[in-house]
């Protein structure tokens, strides 16, 4: 129980410090979203139609930082996120559901195929302990978890996609495709994600590697794995159902909050592949000065985060009560 | 006793654990190089790497050893200058961050009830904040993102994960006999931290450094790719961005988009790498076994079943 | 990033001049069968760095670029590349009275909004009183001189100005969309008023649109016959201009507004067809700030302008795609008719490092050892901004910095982000500022908008486009006797004075030409604008231009 009203503490001190940090990092900002709304487009203001904007942008209003705090607060707890100045005048909810559902498909699944991928590796270089696949695959992928990965990105689309023609070079779908649900469209939405997915796979998997080889390690060298050992169980049995998943729990931590994460997209994996999702959209909120938007970003990447931890605290304390007393 | 035995000792134990572990010794070496270019760039190109002054998009020759920039820029003096940024972003970033990093986590650990609470919370919030976007809306903020506040930026951004590390090991050897003898002797806290905690943790400490210069590398150098670094310095990152600016890849320049990219995996490289070899210091049960003796212990194992 | 603008011209400052009122129709291929089944689309490459949001409020400067001159229309059409001729549009004809105060239009019969009804002069005098009531809509300012817009029998909409406005003839004219009240009348707040299906009159309706691609089919029931016959039209969205130069580059795009490097091997050479033009439209300018010193010193000034080699900028920092400008502030060759002969003169080839310096020296400077020139014990060193967001700008700005350190004027390049950078340049806080205005169809605009001292403001408060803030009586009065003449030999003999005064006071140093960026591939569809027929701006990102533009395209048969 205490485990829990902890837990459930910091979930809540960790949301207001993100609430109070998305409330004063647009003050810090120099200028306003209306003057650089004018600034995009050709740098001349009509200083009537500007102020009218402002006013329209709810900006400028003479209340003190504390009422404006509280009423920001309110207002987000109600859900109300506001307008989008970049997207004007598209409500913020709106802009990011279009976004969504891109980040989910392309950054969710390629996490989970590199923390699946990454793991097995660990698990198996640990149990061949110093065998050639343990000398070879797990720094291989770790120096390649080393590189930047918007350059690998890079030598992707110009090798596979400009060089060989194998793939689109751009978008989640193709440009005139309609979306909807059909088996072409799948495709066409498949074909294009390869790329990037490639990319956020193959740099991912060498940090799941490493943890699931270490944990792997410690725990095989356990009491209880050198018994089933003795007990002649099928190595592939011992593998994967005794030593794998006790040695996996320290992983999921770590995989939960690249879960959570998932909504920042791979900011710059989308920015390189001109993929429509929500770590795109957040590199333009921030270059537009677009406040409500890299607000409601935020805010939905930290949430994402909490509560991808909790459930991965939960999920833990149940497969391991030793945790539980721990915390 | 001489003052420089320990200091020998260590010396000693740095080549034994080099010459033993080949990861270690190709990083060390990797970074080693990097490192003197980047403090003396000056004795291996002459090129002033900012000058306009050569054909622009010209190719290799002995001139010019990767070409030029579509702006008559020499490739080669580029990637040789910009080695500075990158790689003391990494060292001073790393160093900060450890400093950090041990700071409060061991102070948390060391002390226990509410301040380690406290700590461990602000610890914990630093940890889920999104790091990227964060700093990419901090470097957007100032007019033009100097070293310096990238490091700030980066150290702010950096320092959690290495500190819940540290505290998790402090915990565990905090109730250990040496450290109790030593409080129970009346030392003082200073005295049982500096001496007795932190040495046999020294390990995990440095693989923290390597981790945290590995998270500065990659972080500046996207940050410099998406032109908020100081585009008119010479990085790494500022290379790509140029270049990615101007399409070198596909203008028939490859090298100017290549080489920073390498140079910089390179660099994230020999620093993974090292990483990798002091995980197995720290934690001795990673140390690499022969398969040889490993098999001879299964089959033991196998026949006193 | 590439600089680039985004459409929306939102000038506050105005005027007009445009000699005449001929009635061309740009001559365009003939007529062709529209008809066929198979004509591909046609699609356009515009990088914009940003996801659609499928808004199409025509006042409204993130959305306008997409539904201004394609699906809603102006009166008239001004084309800016031929100085201001207009084109009548929804509007048949126009007349001056009232010693040009009063303007008469005569509305179109038999135009029919995309819905089926039928439009007339009462959406006029509608839209612009929707203009009056919520200033936020008037992005181009033209209530700041119009006092009243009314109907005037069943076909005619009388505007009555507060002064001469010649000039205004551009803006309301040219600018303003005009929208359909039965719609309108009901939206409760038209500033946020998505607009996602939007009713024009225009030749393209909006058929579909993805945050990824807005696609647009033509008009079947146009007014103009024969014209807007594309079937169908694309413009995906671009995130990065790379993707959206190779997607131009293999053809897959046939009308492109890039800013592609090195584009005679990356573009024209990979594809048959593939071709382009680069039409100059404004000057790209470094701004003094004449509130602080050393810049209030004219000399200094001189000195900087003289230093420029501007051709050497020009190919290192836009690949020569952006022609130098001259001190004199007229763009060649759009405005070249307009280039008095004693300014020129003057100027010489403009590039004269050993002048810069003499004429720092007669000023008092001297050389100091470290190569920078120096007076009273202070060495002249100077910051440069520009927009951080526009990598050719910044290059620009290093080169610019070369060659003032080659005459000894310690130069100091500064990227700020783009807000920081309008911020500072409309408050006034800086030394020398790398910018753009949005010119207009002759020169004058240009001119006003960098010299009209009304245009300025106190440092510290947005000025709105003299950002260096020059004043001066005997100019601004020289400027407003423009407004009031339509005769283009005065026109012509009062910009001559201005550029006097460019050449010898230097209020702003002119250092490239802006152009409009155009790429466009002849092999299925032609009829783009030319430099020998050029009949509206090119850029996708120009509006109503490029609507105006694609109204004029056809397939190739």
């Amino acid at each position: 129980m205490r485990f829990l009203v902890r837990r459930l503490g910091f979930l809540l001190v960790a949301l207001w410090a993100a609430l109070t940090l998305n409330f004063f990092i647009p003050r810090l900002m120099p200028g306003n979203p209306a003057e650089s709304m004018m600034a995009r487009f050709r740098g001349h203001v009509n200083p009537a139609a500007l102020h009218a904007l402002e006013v329209a942008f709810g900006i400028g209003g003479h209340q003190s930082l504390v009422t404006a705090y509280f009423e920001y607060l309110g207002n987000t707890l109600r859900g109300n996120l506001g307008i989008s100045t970049s997207y004007f005048p598209l409500s913020v909810t709106s802009v990011i559901l279009k976004a969504l559902p891109w980040s989910l498909g392309l950054v969710g699944l390629s996490t989970v195929v590199g923390f699946l991928i990454g793991t097995a590796v660990g698990a198996i270089a640990a149990w061949r302990r110093g065998g050639k696949m343990d000398s070879v695959l797990p720094p291989t992928f770790i120096v390649i978890s080393a590189f930047p990965y918007f350059w690998v990105g890079l030598l992707a689309i110009w090798l596979f996609a400009v060089t060989l023609n194998w793939f689109p070079i751009l978008g989640g779908y193709s440009e005139t495709a309609v979306e909807q649900w059909s088996w072409p469209f799948a495709g066409d939405v498949l074909t294009h994600a390869i790329l990037p997915a490639f990319t956020i796979v193959i740099t991912s998997i060498g940090g799941w590697i490493l943890t699931m080889r270490n944990n792997m390690i410690t725990v095989v060298a356990e009491d209880y794995v050198k018994m089933a050992r003795a007990k002649g169980l099928k190595n592939q049995r011992i593998l994967w159902q005794y030593a794998g998943r006790n040695a996996m729990l320290p992983s999921l931590t770590g995989f939960a909050m690249s879960l959570g994460f998932v909504i920042s997209g791979a900011i710059l994996v989308e920015y390189v592949f001109n993929y429509p999702g929500l770590g795109f959209m957040l590199l333009q909120a921030v270059q537009t000065e677009d406040y409500p938007l890299m607000q409601a970003l935020f805010l939905l990447i930290t949430v994402a985060v909490l509560l991808a931890i909790f459930v991965s605290d939960i999920v833990t304390a149940i497969l391991d009560p030793r945790t539980r007393v721990r915390a | 006793m001489s003052r420089l035995r320990p200091l020998t000792r260590a010396l000693l134990g740095a080549w034994r654990f080099l010459r033993r572990d080949k990861k270690a010794l190709v990083g060390s070496i990797i970074l080693l190089v990097l490192l003197v270019v980047a403090t003396f760039p000056s004795w291996f190109a002459h090129d002033n790497p900012a000058a306009e002054i050569y054909t622009p998009g010209a190719g290799l020759s002995w001139h010019h050893l990767l070409g030029t920039t579509s702006f008559g820029q020499d490739v080669y003096s580029q990637l040789i200058y910009g080695a500075r940024q990158s790689v003391f972003i990494a060292l001073i970033v790393g160093a900060f961050c450890t400093v950090v990093s041990v700071a409060v986590g061991i102070t948390a650990a060391y002390s226990g009830g509410l301040i380690d609470d406290t700590l461990s919370l602000v610890t914990d919030v630093v940890l889920v904040i999104p790091t990227f976007p964060l700093i990419i809306v901090i470097t957007a903020y100032v007019k033009s993102a100097s070293f310096w506040l990238l490091v700030a930026v980066l150290v702010f951004t950096g320092w959690s994960y290495g500190a819940r590390q540290l505290r998790v090991q402090a915990l565990s050897l905090r109730n250990r006999d040496y450290l109790l003898a030593a409080r129970a002797r009346g030392e003082s806290s200073w005295y049982v931290i500096t001496v007795e905690l932190i040495p046999p943790m020294t390990s995990l400490i440095v693989a923290n450094f390597l981790s945290a210069a590995l998270y500065a590398v990659l972080a500046a150098s996207a940050l410099q790719f998406i032109g908020l670094g100081n585009i008119n310095t010479e990085s790494w990152g500022t290379m790509l961005y140029w270049a990615e600016n101007n399409e070198a890849l596909q203008t028939g320049l490859p090298l100017w988009a290549l080489a920073p990219g390498l140079a910089i995996a390179l660099l994230g490289s020999a620093l993974a790498l090292l990483n990798y070899a002091f995980d197995e210091v720290a934690n001795p049960a990673l140390r690499p076994v022969s398969v040889k003796k490993m098999k001879k212990r299964m089959r033991k194992l196998g026949a006193s079943a | 990033m590439r600089k680039k603008f985004k459409g929306g011209l939102l000038a506050a400052a105005f005027v007009f001049v445009a000699s005449t009122s001929a009635i061309a129709i740009p001559s365009v291929v003939s007529v062709s069968s529209a008809g066929a089944a198979t004509q591909v689309p046609l699609n356009l490459a515009n990088e914009q760095g940003e996801l659609w949001s499928c808004a199409f409020n025509p006042f409204v400067p993130t959305s306008s670029p997409y539904s201004v001159g394609l699906t809603y229309e102006t009166l008239d059409f001004v084309d800016s590349l031929q100085s201001g001729k207009v084109t009548p549009w929804l509007a048949t004809g126009y007349a001056w009275s009232n010693s040009n105060k009063t303007l008469t239009f005569t509305i179109r019969p038999g135009v029919k909004w995309s819905d089926g009804k039928a439009f007339s002069a009462a959406d006029v005098v509608y839209t612009f009183n929707l203009l009056k009531k919520d200033t936020a809509l008037d992005t181009n300012a033209v209530w700041s001189v119009l006092s009243s817009v009314t109907a005037k029998g069943s076909n005619q909409v009388v505007m009555n100005f507060s002064t001469s406005a010649v000039p205004y003839f551009y803006y309301v004219a040219g600018q303003v969309p005009i929208v359909p009240e039965h719609i309108w009348k009901s939206i409760k707040n038209p500033v946020t008023y998505v607009d996602s299906a939007p009713v024009g009159t225009g030749g393209y309706v909006m058929s579909h649109c993805t945050p990824q691609n807005i696609q647009w089919t033509s008009n079947k029931s146009y007014w103009q016959k024969g014209k807007a016959v594309v079937q169908t039209v694309n413009m995906p969205a671009f995130l990065s201009n790379n993707t959206c130069n190779e997607y131009l580059a293999t053809g897959q795009s046939q009308w492109g507004s890039q800013f592609i490097p090195n584009i005679k091997s990356y573009y024209v050479a990979k594809k048959a067809g593939n071709s382009y033009w680069f039409p100059p439209v404004a000057n790209v300018t470094l701004f003094p700030n004449l509130k602080v010193a050393p810049l209030n010193d004219v000399a200094v000034r001189e000195a900087i302008s003289y230093a420029l080699n501007r051709s050497t900028i020009s190919t290192k920092g836009e690949y020569g795609y952006e022609p130098p400008a001259s001190q004199d502030g007229v763009v060649s060759p759009t405005f070249s008719s307009w280039a008095s002969s004693a300014a020129v003169s003057k100027l010489g080839t403009g590039y004269n490092p050993s002048k810069a310096k003499s004429v720092l020296e007669a000023d008092g400077y001297k050389m100091g050892s470290n190569g920078f020139f120096s007076k009273n014990g202070k060495e002249l060193k100077l910051s440069i901004i520009t927009n951080g967001g526009y990598s050719d700008w910044v290059a620009t700005e290093q080169v610019m910095a070369q060659e003032l350190g080659k005459v000894g004027i310690d130069a100091n390049p500064e990227t700020p982000s783009a807000t920081t950078f309008a911020s500072d340049v409309y408050t006034g806080n800086y030394q020398l500022a790398y910018d753009v205005e949005s010119g207009g169809p002759t020169p004058y605009y240009e001119m006003r908008q960098w010299l009209f001292s009304k245009n300025s403001a106190p440092e510290g408060k947005a000025a709105a486009t003299n950002w260096e803030r020059f004043s001066s009586p005997a100019v601004d009065t020289l400027l407003n006797s423009y407004g009031s003449t339509t005769s283009a030999a005065t026109q012509h003999s009062i910009v001559s004075q201005l550029e006097n005064v460019m050449v010898t006071q230097f209020p702003v140093i002119p250092v490239l030409e802006e152009v409009d960026w155009f790429q466009f591939n002849s092999k299925d569809f032609t009829g783009y604008p030319s430099a020998s027929n050029p009949y509206a701006q090119p850029g996708l990102y120009n509006e109503p231009d490029w609507g105006y533009v694609l109204d004029n395209i056809k397939p190739v048969s």
